[in-house]
């Protein structure tokens, strides 16, 4: 768990990264100055331009009258979805849990289409990870891999990985630390990296850890497409040589790869020469507290289905996905929370929302929002509203809320649609 | 009459790969019905030769398309300095999910780094609005 270091410090959600040094300045009920934060995290803490107001059918209605229009059509839908939570607390995406098993429910989050697989490696010890704090402390070789930090977690390197000085990396980055980009492009993170960047080709990733490992068991890597051979051993030779390794993984590997297994053997193979580790790049602010908690509670991470009156009965696969659900066109209502899946999913396939009732939560207007039955204005977690999340490396932190709204959490309006059901 | 409206406009296919804009990100934060959230997602980063051949100029507006849909962005250059031709790149935003396919072979994941699509140059026509996504279809 993490503790502020100053009681005037405060949580940015803008990513899950979850800064835990914001300094801000208020007035007339608003954020009006956000110190340390990252151009994302003011422009969250700030608020939006367009906050969601209580709707049902486009006209204004008062929040009482909206939830209880969300209870009826969740009452009444035979196989209802629940999708979001990335945005959420702890409390409210158990919360969210309890409803789906209430309703019967297929319940997913955007882990489903991103990192999941990598969360689930490490969830079930295929892959050693570790905490943001150890790689600040002891990290010398860290690795950005299909993953650029500059414009995801732009606060990544200089608080974690390359730029702070830690307990046993006193020279930080100009001695102390190496930063490697493994990537496609020339990304803003690949150009920090410098020499140590390693461009591959689109969907080559499997085969430069193949070759990547036969450089680590001393063989003579080979590759299909032009790379010099001098550079794949180069690198295996600093990954060896690393006394903390960390390899940051981002979405460019994962859409790359059909499954982690090309993952887990580089990481076994790193682990019988050195000490590596494996931290997803997660984006939401507690995507991984959602994929936790349902862990917890059903043994499955993301993609699962509770049957009615059952709490026992749980299914789980890639067709309880949303995007396989919305694709076979399996849910007749759906719960939308702190997501935007109209903006977010391929346009065919989220068109099916167009088509069922939705209901969705949210502090601002989304493009799901414009087009949905009920929307249900919800308070903003880290500045309206206050609880835990889980950093993208597991750590729990917890937050208070810096100003005061009369828009109820998330938690609170979960509640009461059970309560009205 | 104008000739050139009898000659079809080249067409260039490209391998979409969909990345992160900071830029994009915070402005999302505030308002994703904006003009700046549009102007910094409705846009295609190629190659500059690709952007030649195509016959247009950066800044002008492309049509982007194939069986799942078509969107209007701005040619932008990628700015790399190594060829990258035939691979073209856009922000993650509604604009690129308009290209993505339905078909994830059951996976549940969709493809969102490596979409085959179609460009060509759309002179004269204005970039794909916030209105077309609260549209029931974009396929057209
Ligand atoms: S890096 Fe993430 S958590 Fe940190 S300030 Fe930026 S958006 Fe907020």
């Amino acid at each position: 768990m993490v503790t502020l270091l100053n009681e005037n410090y405060h949580v940015c959600t803008g990513c899950a990264l979850l800064c835990d040094d914001i300094e801000v300045v208020t007035g007339s009920g608003r954020i009006t100055e956000v110190k340390t934060a990252c151009r994302k995290g003011v422009a969250r803490m700030k608020g939006c331009s367009e906050p969601m107001s209580p709707t049902v059918d486009g006209q204004e209605v008062d929040i009482d009258n909206a939830i209880g229009a969300a209870a009826g059509i969740l009452s009444n839908a035979r196989s209802p979805l629940v999708f979001g939570l990335g945005n959420s607390t702890n409390m409210a995406q158990k919360k969210a849990i309890e409803l789906a098993k209430r309703i019967g429910a297929v319940i997913d989050d955007t882990s489903s289409f991103c990192q999941g697989p990598t969360l689930e490696a490490i969830f079930n010890e295929n892959i050693r990870s570790t905490t943001l704090d150890d790689v600040r402390n002891k990290a010398d070789v860290i690795v950005y891999w299909g993953a650029d930090a500059s414009n995801s977690h732009p606060r990544h390197f200089s608080k974690y990985s390359y730029f702070p000085r830690g307990q046993e990396r006193q020279r930080g980055w100009e001695e102390d630390r190496i930063m490697i980009t493994i990537d496609i492009r020339r990304s803003h993170t690949a150009k920090i990296s410098g020499d140590k960047f390693y461009q591959i080709p689109l969907q080559a990733d499997a085969e430069f850890i193949d070759a990547l490992i036969d450089a680590l068991s001393g063989k003579v890597p080979k590759v299909s497409f032009g790379f010099d051979i001098k550079r794949i051993l180069e690198l295996a030779n600093i990954l060896k040589k690393a006394r903390f390794g960390t390899i940051f993984v981002g979405l460019g590997l994962v859409y790359s790869i059909d499954n982690m297994d090309p993952v887990v053997k580089l990481m076994d193979k790193l682990n019988e020469m050195s000490n590596f580790h494996l931290i997803p790049m997660v984006g939401h602010y507690n995507m991984r507290g959602f994929n936790q908690n349902l862990f917890n509670e059903t043994g499955y991470l993301n993609r699962v289905k509770f049957e009615k009156g059952d709490s026992t009965d749980v299914q789980h696969g890639a067709e309880f996905s949303i995007v396989e659900t919305l694709n076979n066109k399996a849910a007749d209502a759906a719960l939308v929370i702190g997501s935007d899946p109209l903006s977010s999913l391929p346009r065919v396939i989220a068109e099916h929302l167009l088509n069922i009732p939705v209901i969705t939560i949210d502090p601002c207007e989304t493009f799901t929002s414009r087009k949905a039955k009920v929307t249900i204005p919800s308070a903003l977690s880290g500045v309206e509203c206050g609880g835990s999340a889980i950093r993208m490396d597991g750590v729990e932190v917890k937050f208070e809320p810096i100003i005061e709204t009369n828009r109820p959490p998330d938690e609170e309006i979960l509640t009461r649609i059970m309560e009205a059901l | 009459m104008e000739f050139g409206k009898f000659l079809a406009a080249p067409e260039y296919k490209v391998t979409i790969v969909t990345y992160r804009d900071i830029f994009q990100s915070a402005v999302m934060e505030g308002s994703r019905f904006s003009e700046e959230y549009l102007k910094l997602s409705a846009v295609i980063r190629m190659d500059a030769g690709d952007i030649k051949k195509l016959g247009v100029k950066e800044g002008d507006t492309a049509v982007v398309r194939n069986d799942s849909g078509k969107v209007i962005v701005r040619v932008g250059s990628s700015g790399y300095d190594a060829s990258h031709q035939g691979i073209a790149y856009m922000p993650n935003s509604p604009w690129s999910n308009v290209l993505l396919s339905a078909d994830t072979g059951g996976s549940g994941v969709p493809r969102y780094k490596g979409i085959e699509a179609v460009v060509s140059s759309a002179k004269g026509e204005s970039v794909t609005g916030v209105d077309g996504f609260l549209e029931n279809t974009m396929k057209h």
